[in-house]
């Protein structure tokens, strides 16, 4: 017995079988090793007649045995592939087409379109790609040339806080998963030897020192780049004199009282975009690198057949998907609009009130953003002056603002604290 | 009982092997697979005549149809009423 694809690939005949010796002529074939299937009565103009179904090939073994029989034998139907060549012969482009279609699916899919990344919060996406970067892996690629385990396992040595990684397929797209250690290590923290050094000249008005000497005290004036705590700790032998220097990292909290100036200029004169109303919106596609947009013609149409002055600035915006097959298969083609308004550049020009507004603004501004880094104004002069080109601003400021920032202890320093 | 079937007894050989006999397979009643036949003496919608090595079987039944019909095999299907053996 064989199945039904079988029989559709070697192509059968329903036969109508009319004599009266039927019998004989279907042992006759069995014994001819002609398969029958499909054997059933049916009446034909109130006549017995049988309907069977054998193979095509074996129609031409059939006439001897039906004439030794007197048994009649009419070809009903053709089923079967090989009688279906005329008919894909006819419509050979459109089955080249489907194939093709097909083989360059299964082409396409061989590679990464799409990479994904799950379960990261302390390494960002950036950090990822970057990674991905140096391992060679990138859209486009292909997916066999991936080495899963071992990208895996450089992953988790890269970057320490990841304890769990994952990196698969679905489809087109690669998925970088990643778990994060929630708890992290204590900090360990070595002693390099550090002063800490005034940022700006001034004079300071408050000094807590938590690590190291302090070198200054309040209502002490002292310039730029000064040392205000030193790193280096002296130890004293019985008769007070230095025997040694503990180096350790300054700490201290220290505010200093010190002038801020603050220019700000404004040109009476802005540029403003106007649009022109002269919008575009257009369909594109992008396949494996290749942009296909109608833009070029349409700036041809306009320049040469509609002889419209164009002014040649655009807003332009762009919107693009990418082509996606069972939710999984990323494919190298992309579509979307682009958006393209025109405008061009106009100016006009400030009134003084308008000016002197724009100032205050952004001097308040800049007085915000230093209260909020916790700056103190104790006092503050602001003029206003008019230019050849506009307004200008200067500001003068008193303010009380936490200083100093850390510096290496030189090499000399440190060896010279040590002779002494 | 037969010399035939006593030695495939004894042995416990197939006795379809032994004694060439015809054998029925049948799923519920409406599948019959017969192999180890000689032909087929009549068929009817109502019954089919199968001719064994010494013996005849008549399957009786409705809308009786011979699904494939080959050297070494055959099977029937229909609404099967009784099997019966006609000796000769």
């Amino acid at each position: 017995m064989q199945n039904g694809w079988i029989r559709f690939v070697r192509g059968f005949l329903v036969i109508k079988v009319d004599g009266d010796y039927l019998e004989r002529f279907f042992n006759m074939c069995r014994m001819h090793d002609i398969d029958l299937w499909g054997i059933r009565k049916a009446k034909e103009n109130e006549k017995d007649i049988c309907m069977c179904e054998a193979y095509a090939a074996d129609f031409f073994k059939m006439p001897p045995l039906l004439k030794k029989t007197g048994t009649k034998a009419h070809v009903v139907k053709k089923k079967g592939l090989p009688f279906y060549f005329p008919f894909i012969k006819k419509r050979i482009i459109f089955f080249a087409g489907v194939i093709i279609c097909l083989a360059l699916l299964n082409y396409v899919t061989d590679y990464v379109w799409a990479i994904e990344y799950i379960g990261n919060l302390q390494v960002s996406d950036d950090e990822l790609s970057d990674f991905l970067e140096r391992e060679s892996i990138r859209y486009g690629m292909k997916k066999s040339s991936i080495n899963c385990e071992e990208k895996e396992k450089k992953l988790r040595e890269t970057f320490q806080n990841v304890t769990w990684t994952s990196i698969y397929f679905e489809g087109t797209k690669l998925f970088i998963e990643v778990k994060e250690n929630e708890k992290s290590e204590p900090v360990q923290i070595t002693t390099r030897g550090t002063n800490i050094i005034a940022n700006e000249a001034g004079t300071i008005t408050s000094i807590v020192t938590r690590n190291g000497v302090p070198k200054v005290k309040a209502g002490d004036r002292v310039e730029k780049g000064q040392i205000l705590v030193a790193g280096g700790v002296p130890v004293y032998d019985e008769s007070k004199s230095i025997v040694n220097f503990q180096i350790y990292d300054a700490d201290a909290d220290i505010y200093i009282r010190t002038p801020i100036e603050y220019k700000c200029v404004i040109n009476s004169g802005y540029p403003v975009m106007v649009y022109t109303g002269d919008h575009v919106k257009m369909g594109f596609a992008e396949i494996g690198g290749y942009h296909i947009d109608g833009m070029p013609v349409w700036d041809f149409i306009e320049q040469n057949i509609l002889k419209k002055e164009k002014e040649n600035l655009y807003e332009t915006a762009v919107e693009k998907h990418q082509v996606v097959l069972l939710d999984n298969i990323y494919l190298p083609v992309y579509y979307g609009s682009i958006d393209r308004k025109e405008y061009y550049i106009k100016y006009f020009t400030y009134t003084e009130e308008e000016m002197k507004n724009k100032l205050s603004e952004s001097f308040e501004k800049f007085i915000l953003g230093l209260e909020q880094k916790g700056v103190q104004i104790v006092e503050k002069n602001v003029k206003m002056v008019n230019s050849s080109k506009g307004m200008e601003l200067f500001g003068s400021l008193l303010v009380v603002k936490q200083t100093g920032e850390t510096a290496d202890i030189p090499v000399n320093t440190a060896q010279e604290n040590e002779t002494n | 009982m037969s010399a035939g079937e006593r030695f495939a007894d004894t042995f416990s050989l197939p006795k379809d092997m032994v004694l060439n006999a015809t054998l029925f397979h049948m799923v519920g009643a409406s599948e019959l697979f017969v192999e180890n036949f000689k032909g087929i003496i009549s068929y009817t919608c109502h019954n089919i005549l199968i001719k064994g090595n010494d013996m005849k079987y008549c399957v009786c039944g409705d809308c009786l149809m011979i699904e494939y019909y080959s050297n070494e095999d055959m099977k029937i299907s229909g609404q099967i009423k009784e099997v019966k053996v006609i000796r000769n």
